[in-house]
């Protein structure tokens, strides 16, 4: 393992924290507030720490793939414990482990919170609340490739470790300009949306907020109903942008380019819409008569089944009311999740698509026992390592879900409550049913339990194998202890 | 903040075809210089092991393909290099490269057939430039053989000037002997480049004393080189015979050069009908049909009376199994060739003779060309060596135009360290500089370096 490269990384990511810490620092400015001191004071330790930890260089700078993966777990973790310290020392949220399962929350993009009261906190933590999905939406080791130019090709191996998908390709050449572009898109479609929200009569500071929420595909709000008591233009405004921030990012790609055949290319997207169009019929014929008129069911459904299938996790309706089939059908959502490559969670659109067509290969292989078919996706033969890593991860998916579920089940709470508890964090949503419903907390839960669920966030966000890597006994000791070179 | 950044901004579009030993060497070479370096291969794990390594997007695909060169963005790429093995492939990638791009192509082609006619497959399908890695390669150690105590020969100036690397015997006149009193001791009118001691590459200054050992490349004209090569001790008569294991297209190359220059040469391959195709096509040569890794046939053939031997077996183990053995039993000047690259630092501690590289050569002839194509303005580069197994380069610039290296002192210049200025080439002389020459408009000047990148030669200020 090369340790020594996983630190200079580690203290870049320290670094990049800091500096972003300081945009809570300018909020509490603005609005006058003391809370701006604990962040500036946490801006400072972490550049120093950065700089100390960056200061011996390293001599060696390959990255394997291993090495990607535990850079990549270690970056999440460190920047959780850091990013929580800022509501720790504020006293806005007196205990640690809170602190760091609402940063977590945060980075994971899942917009699960442990807090009471929201309206009560400091300008500056709303901002910074609703700042770490912004950061951990696209990612910060891809934000990290593309401000620095770390020597040699293999720094795709942090590029593959961070972003979801079965597969994970570069756009151009470069993995610099590439991270560029993604950001680029990123950033020019949170903008967008923050003036949309700003020109619909929405105040400033709330714009930007939920652009942020939208656009890492988070899910915290600002106010206690999150985007309930908002006027009807915001909540379509960010339906349509929760879905966008969906999409797998290649397309934004290929359009920018003008490569609009390509674009169409992209089948992922297709099915994605597929599924939300069929979603939000099947609900909207199930919830019309909840509503007086037509237009509030069709968009409470369309807000509902945008901001679960993208995970992002807002609400304007508490749907823990429906009836059976919309909540088995916004469970199923969950599961299913974004595309690859987009800021959403769950287990991607895509892998579902790869497994369909294989058991659709499978069935025809019991009718014609000797016939040969390969699996076309996006119009190209799917590589059998890919399918293979698909069905790997499937089987890890769930035996993960399953013992999170019962080491949540010692909370002794019912069986819904406890079932999704896991499975909203798990696909980094948001609110859960029955008692974690939308319009619920996670605070009364033991810290066990927000243990168990803050790795199930930064699992689900990392898809799963990178933080499993971590904690095999091998990296482990490889990290600590190192091994000797000659 | 953020540690250094130092890519070039701005690099070319390069589209290569074909992940072999040659195009990931050229994938090595163009990546570390800040090009956007699209590779398509049919073998998706040739892509995947490249792009792990360095930063360059892969296209699964054939490379003749439109639709692929289209996914790999033949319409903005400004170099479409093809380098599969296949000549044929070659040519037709470039040939729909050509019809669709507006990018300048390169094919590799080197069966003997078709590199008879490269000026007129170049010509008539709108190539810029074809490489034939076998035939360099075959130059080189022709080269190689006209100066047997050399360890390499390479030319510069239109063969006026030659580089010469040899090694120092111990107790020898330049053993102990200070650079700066070379000129007084032994001869002027060389220059001393490089030097390696112990794996590292050095580019001497006045002070710097030689050692028994030491490999040192120098440059001189022609003459000068065999006079100062005599009066240090050294031989030079040039080889007489030259016996070749392997029948491959390089063994082709190599005997058909030594013939022409008067060199007898045997070739020992494996297989008859090779044997029967050499023999028509090198009617000089003796062609033996027996198995070259033979102790029996290798004494047979003429192993211990032989002047020169040169393994050249497909088989990069056994080429040097083979360099070591004749080291061995005769005094053979021998060459070895390295087809691929892995542990490099074991085959520079062997005592193999001379090793060369085909793959570095024809690269090295790519990357002086895309250096000298993305710089055409200002100054231009007219060749491109890498010497000491491409840890230095020698590179001889054309100066066109006034630059901020024109019309000065040398002495008065701020050279970068590791850094030399070798000769400079002023309307046909050969001028080795002194603190008080200038560099002039219309000069070719030769640097050698350490550093890597240079594309003007305004880069070798500090």
């Amino acid at each position: 393992m090369n340790s020594s490269m996983v630190r200079i990384i580690i203290a870049h990511i320290m670094k990049i924290e800091a500096v972003f810490l300081l945009l809570p620092c300018i909020v509490a400015l603005i609005y006058g507030e003391k809370e701006g001191f604990a962040y500036l004071a946490v801006a400072a330790g972490s550049a120093i720490g950065g700089w100390i930890l960056g200061f011996k260089k390293a001599e060696d700078k390959t990255l394997f793939l291993k090495e990607g993966c535990v850079t990549t777990a270690l970056s999440w973790i460190v920047m959780s414990t850091i990013g929580a310290l800022p509501f720790y020392i504020t006293g806005e949220i007196p205990s640690y482990i809170d602190s760091c399962f609402e940063t977590v929350s945060g980075f994971t993009t899942t917009g699960s919170s442990i807090l009471n009261d929201i309206e009560s906190l400091s300008h500056a933590s709303l901002f910074w609340r609703s700042g770490t999905h912004w950061i951990g939406g696209m990612g910060v080791l891809v934000f990290l490739l593309s401000i620095v130019s770390l020597s040699g090709g293999s720094t795709i191996n942090l590029m593959k470790a961070e972003s979801p998908g079965p597969s994970v390709g570069k756009l151009v050449p470069k993995i610099k300009a590439s991270a560029r572009y993604l950001y680029l898109i990123y950033t020019a479609m949170t903008f967008i949306e923050t003036m949309l929200l700003i020109f619909g009569g929405c105040p400033v500071f709330d714009s930007i907020t939920l652009a942020f929420g939208t656009a890492g595909t988070g899910g915290f709000a600002i106010r206690g109903d999150s985007v309930a008591s908002y006027s009807v233009y915001v909540q379509w405004v960010i339906t349509v942008f929760m879905i966008l921030f969906g999409v797998n990012f290649n397309v934004y790609y290929f359009i920018l380019m003008r490569h609009i055949k390509d674009a169409l290319k992209v089948e992922e997207v297709k099915y994605y819409l597929l599924v939300i169009l069929s979603s939000v019929i099947i609900i909207f014929i199930n919830v019309r008569n909840m509503f007086d008129h037509a237009g509030d069911a069709i968009r409470h459904t369309a807000f509902t089944v945008a901001s679960i299938i993208t995970t992002t996790g807002f609400a304007t309706v508490d749907f823990d009311t429906w009836n059976t089939t919309c909540k088995i059908i916004i469970v199923m959502l969950m599961f299913i999740g974004a595309c690859a490559g987009s800021t959403g969670g769950g287990i991607k659109v895509s892998r579902f698509v790869i497994i369909a067509k294989t058991i659709k290969k499978e069935i025809n292989s019991y009718i014609h026992p000797r016939s040969i078919k390969k699996i076309i996706y996006d119009g190209k033969p799917a590589e059998h390592v890919m399918i293979r890593s698909v069905n790997v991860y499937m089987a890890t998916y769930i035996l993960i879900m399953t013992v999170s579920i019962l080491l949540v089940s010692f909370e002794g709470e019912d069986l819904v409550t406890t079932v999704t508890s896991v499975i909203t964090c798990f696909n980094n949503i948001g609110p859960g049913l029955n008692k974690l419903g939308p319009t619920c907390n996670f605070s009364f839960l033991s810290g066990f339990t927000k243990l168990v669920l803050m790795f199930d966030m930064l699992a689900g966000r990392l898809e799963l194998f990178p933080l499993v890597m971590l904690f095999h006994p091998r990296m482990l000791k490889e990290l600590v202890i190192g091994k000797k070179r000659r | 903040m953020f540690g250094n950044k130092n890519t070039q901004k701005g690099g070319m579009s390069i589209i290569i075809v074909g992940c072999g030993k040659v195009g990931s060497a050229l994938v090595e070479r163009l990546s570390g210089e800040g090009h956007n370096i699209t590779i398509i291969d049919k073998d998706e794990a040739k892509i995947q092991a490249v792009t792990n390594m360095y930063d360059v997007m892969g296209v699964n695909g054939n490379g003749a393909s439109y639709s692929v060169q289209v996914d790999a963005g033949i319409d903005t790429a400004d170099l479409f290099i093809a380098v599969t093995d296949s000549d044929e492939l070659n040519l037709l990638c470039c040939t729909v490269a050509k019809r669709e791009g507006k990018c300048v192509t390169i094919a590799r082609v080197h069966t003997p057939e078709y590199s008879k006619e490269a000026a007129f497959l170049k010509d008539k399908l709108g190539l810029e430039m074809i490489i034939n890695p076998e035939y360099e390669a075959a130059k080189v150690m022709s080269r190689t053989l006209s100066l047997p105590m050399a360890e390499e020969v390479s030319s510069f100036a239109h063969g006026q000037v030659e580089m010469i690397k040899i090694r120092i015997p111990e107790g020898n006149k330049l053993d102990g002997l200070k650079v700066m009193d070379l000129g007084r001791d032994v001869t002027s009118n060389v220059v001393i480049c490089a030097v390696e001691r112990e794996g590292e590459v050095f580019i001497p200054s006045g002070m710097f004393i030689l050692r028994g050992g030491d490999l040192i490349s120098f440059v001189a004209t022609r003459k000068d080189a065999r006079g100062f090569l005599s009066k240090i001790g050294f031989k030079s008569e040039a080889i007489k015979d030259t016996l070749i294991v392997g029948g491959g297209k390089d063994s082709y190359y190599l005997a058909d050069l030594l013939s022409r220059a008067g060199v007898q040469v045997s070739i020992i391959e494996r297989d008859v009908a090779k044997c029967e195709a050499l023999s028509v096509l090198l009617p000089k040569a003796v062609i033996i049909n027996d198995d070259g890794t033979n102790e029996e046939v290798l004494k047979e053939a003429g192993l211990e009376t032989t002047q020169a031997f040169i393994p050249l077996t497909g088989i990069d183990e056994e080429n040097i199994i083979l360099s070591m053995y004749a080291k061995q039993v005769s005094d053979a000047k021998v060459i070895t060739r390295i087809a691929r690259n892995n542990f490099r630092s074991i085959v520079n501690n062997l005592d193999l003779g001379s090793v060369i590289f085909p793959k570095y050569i024809v690269s090295e002839a790519i990357v002086a060309y895309v250096r000298a194509r993305k710089n055409s303005m200002d100054c231009n580069i007219e060749t491109l060596y890498h010497i000491f197994g491409s840890r230095a380069e020698a590179i001889e610039f054309i100066v066109e135009n006034e630059t901020a290296v024109t019309g000065k002192k040398l002495s008065e210049l701020k050279l970068k360290n590791n850094l030399r200025i070798a000769y400079i080439r002023r309307h046909n002389n050969i001028i080795f500089p002194g603190g008080n020459d200038e560099i002039k408009v219309g000069d070719a000047v030769m640097v050698v370096t350490t550093h890597t990148g240079f594309k003007d030669i305004q880069d070798i200020l500090q």
